[in-house]
């Protein structure tokens, strides 16, 4: 039996030990297993768990190993996937009642990628149902219900990649995917207290991922360090014939390699002073200690400013008006009304009202803002604040009026396809995860990833554990 | 945040201020805005298909909060929104569902205010290029991907 704290390590710890086979994927694997079988139900954690299908690769793996194929960090590393990512032969209900009995065919280039290079899938990650696409006000909008943080099992972890927050940090799996449209990664690697990556749009494929919004939608690996999510990230980021939306072939490839991506140049850091009006106490305490110690470790910190406009209206409106696309046939069937959530029931037929005009003038601020954030980037090489300016919530809390906040640097992020990274920084009174977040020009994912690697590098946070019975 | 404060409309309104005024500081009464927006309403619903529901009447006359800070002209628009998707979805819906339909359209309205106001010049294009499909582009070589060419997922 495995001690807990060899499910704590992290993916590069872990891989050192399969390669020099000190560790067996079986053993791993089954340890996981066992855990995710314990643990997993009480946190609502996994949409599915799939033993048979894991313990095939991680003898696959233990065989190749054992023959000298070994295949690099992921190979044996047993990981989750959020539920919008197909697998063949595997329901995929994307979190929803309507899509509860869907199985495809084909594995989603993620999945594909992530097999290719020998990491042993362990099942479904839980997830908000359509990732939260048509409007949600409660934890428990989802299939598998209410996902429970494991730093306090009576607060959320966050939407909508929530089994893959909870997963990561209850030590399930060595690593989980999720996905982010606005929010969808960096909000549970903050509430849950483990390092979420939302790579630059175009970089990882979506093909075989549920579509919710087109030009936002977004897949990252959430893990126990920013170094783990590089290697992740290096795993499943490239051109994708299958997805047109991804970036050329020199673009989109992303090398882990101190020669390559990740120069180990001195980062320039901008401290957005505008990002949030405010933060709970807890959490601002822990940012203003963040921000003391970057200097010691950043080439130069300086004030930052985000510029001003109507950010958060146009990323509104294209998501809306995307979604009325995606999902309009749901919408118009009358079927959403399968959905649990009680706004999720109802919001799909507000954004069917959404005209070509508005979208299109949205579209055109986009472009502006994109150009604003590429200039501002001429000062800086990554932007820093808070995560989010809240920790994690009551799983009863009415999210319309207990967790509504401005988010203009979301809808930055997100309407720019910048990556960013949350890490964590700290805890609250209440012993809850705050993050950090590094926020990079489009394109330039290592500096975010190095970034993070340099702040964890000098502080512990990423280690610390919940205890759970 | 996508756990749909925003994507249905529905969201806090500390994000901005109103910057467009299209009614130019002109007070509007609640009279008024009830009969520009039956009129409103009635152009755009074909006859027959208005829903006639007393429910959803009442509702669009009870202003939500948050509905003051618009222009005249966006409240009879936001009306005219929710009135559209009761002709055609209002039986769909209870009557608390009917509030937080209107309550989104007014919300939306507000977005599409903020949105419509910031300055644009003819020439700012949209975030938006066609990439036309290249020939070369339309037989991948090698998919990394090595999974079968996508199928329609069985459906439930």
């Amino acid at each position: 039996m495995l001690k807990e704290s060899i499910l704590y390590e992290s993916v590069g710890e872990l891989a050192k030990r399969i390669e020099t086979k000190q560790l067996s994927p079986v053993e791993l694997t089954e340890a996981y297993l066992e855990r995710s079988q314990k643990l997993g139900p009480q946190l609502n954690a996994y949409a599915r768990l799939m033993p048979v299908e894991a313990l095939d690769q991680a003898r696959a793996a233990e065989k190749d190993i054992h023959r000298g194929h070994y295949r690099g960090p992921l190979h044996g590393i047993p990981y989750a996937a959020k539920d919008l990512l197909a697998v063949k032969g595997v329901q995929t209900t994307w979190g929803a009642k309507p899509f509860a009995e869907q199985v495809f065919d084909y594995n989603a280039t993620v999945i594909e990628h992530l097999k290719n290079v020998g990491a042993v899938l362990l099942g479904k990650a839980a997830m908000i149902e359509l990732a939260g696409g048509l409007g949600y006000m409660y934890a428990s909008a989802s299939l598998q219900g209410e996902t429970r943080n494991p730093w306090d099992t009576s607060c959320w972890t966050c939407g909508s990649s929530s089994g893959s927050g909870a997963i990561v940090a209850a030590g399930l799996a060595g690593f989980a995917i999720g996905t982010e449209t606005w929010g969808s990664i960096v909000c549970p690697s903050a509430f849950c207290g483990v390092s979420g990556f939302r790579p630059t749009y175009g970089r990882v494929s979506r093909h075989g991922a549920m579509a919710l919004c087109y030009s936002l939608d977004k897949i990252g690996p959430l893990a126990r360090s920013a170094e783990d999510c590089t290697r992740i990230f290096a795993a499943i980021a490239g051109h994708d014939p299958l997805d047109r939306s991804t970036l050329a072939v020199d673009k989109a490839a992303f090398t882990n390699s101190p020669a390559g991506d990740l120069k180990r140049r001195g980062l320039r850091v901008g401290w957005l002073t505008n990002a949030w009006k405010e933060y709970e106490p807890g959490v601002g305490k822990a940012i203003q200690a963040a921000h003391k110690i970057l200097p010691r470790h950043f080439a130069s910190v300086r004030d930052a400013e985000l510029p001003e406009g109507p950010w958060e209206d146009a990323a509104g409106v294209v998501l809306q008006a995307e979604v009325a696309s995606s999902f309009g046939e749901l919408i118009r069937s009358g079927r959403v009304k399968e959905l649990h959530d009680p706004l999720g029931r109802v919001g799909g037929y507000v954004n069917l009202t959404v005209t070509g005009g508005d979208y299109t003038t949205a579209q055109r601020v986009r472009e502006i803002l994109q150009k604003k954030m590429d200039t501002l980037f001429d000062s800086y090489d990554v932007l820093a604040t808070a995560a989010l300016p809240a920790a994690a919530t009551p799983l009863i809390t009415n999210l319309i009026t207990g967790l509504a906040f401005p988010d203009p640097l979301g809808a930055i992020g997100n309407l720019c396809g910048l990556p960013a990274l949350s890490v964590p920084c700290g805890f609250t009174e209440k012993n809850l995860p705050v993050g950090l977040q590094f926020i990079g020009r489009a394109g330039d994912d290592a500096a975010v990833l190095e970034a993070g690697q340099t702040f964890q590098r000098a502080t512990q946070w990423h280690r610390k554990h919940p205890k759970l019975a | 945040m996508d756990w749909g404060l925003y994507s249905c409309g529905y969201r806090s309104d500390g994000s901005g201020v109103l910057r467009m005024n299209n009614s130019k500081g002109r007070k509007i009464d609640r009279r008024e805005f009830a009969r520009k927006a039956a009129l409103l309403s009635a152009a755009m619903v074909p006859a027959g298909m208005a829903f006639e529901g007393p429910a959803a009447a009442a509702i669009n006359e009870q202003l939500p909060e948050g509905a003051e800070k618009l222009s005249a002209e966006g409240r009879v628009e936001a009306a005219a929104r929710f009135q559209q998707i009761m002709s055609q979805y209002g039986s769909r819906f209870d009557g608390e569902e009917q509030k937080r339909v209107r309550d989104g359209c007014y919300s939306l309205q507000g977005t599409l205010e903020r949105l419509r106001a910031f300055h644009l010049e003819n020439g700012d294009a949209p975030a938006l290029y066609l990439k036309p499909l290249l020939e070369r582009e339309k037989k991948p070589q090698s998919a990394p991907a090595a999974g079968a060419a996508p199928a329609a997922a069985k459906k439930p």
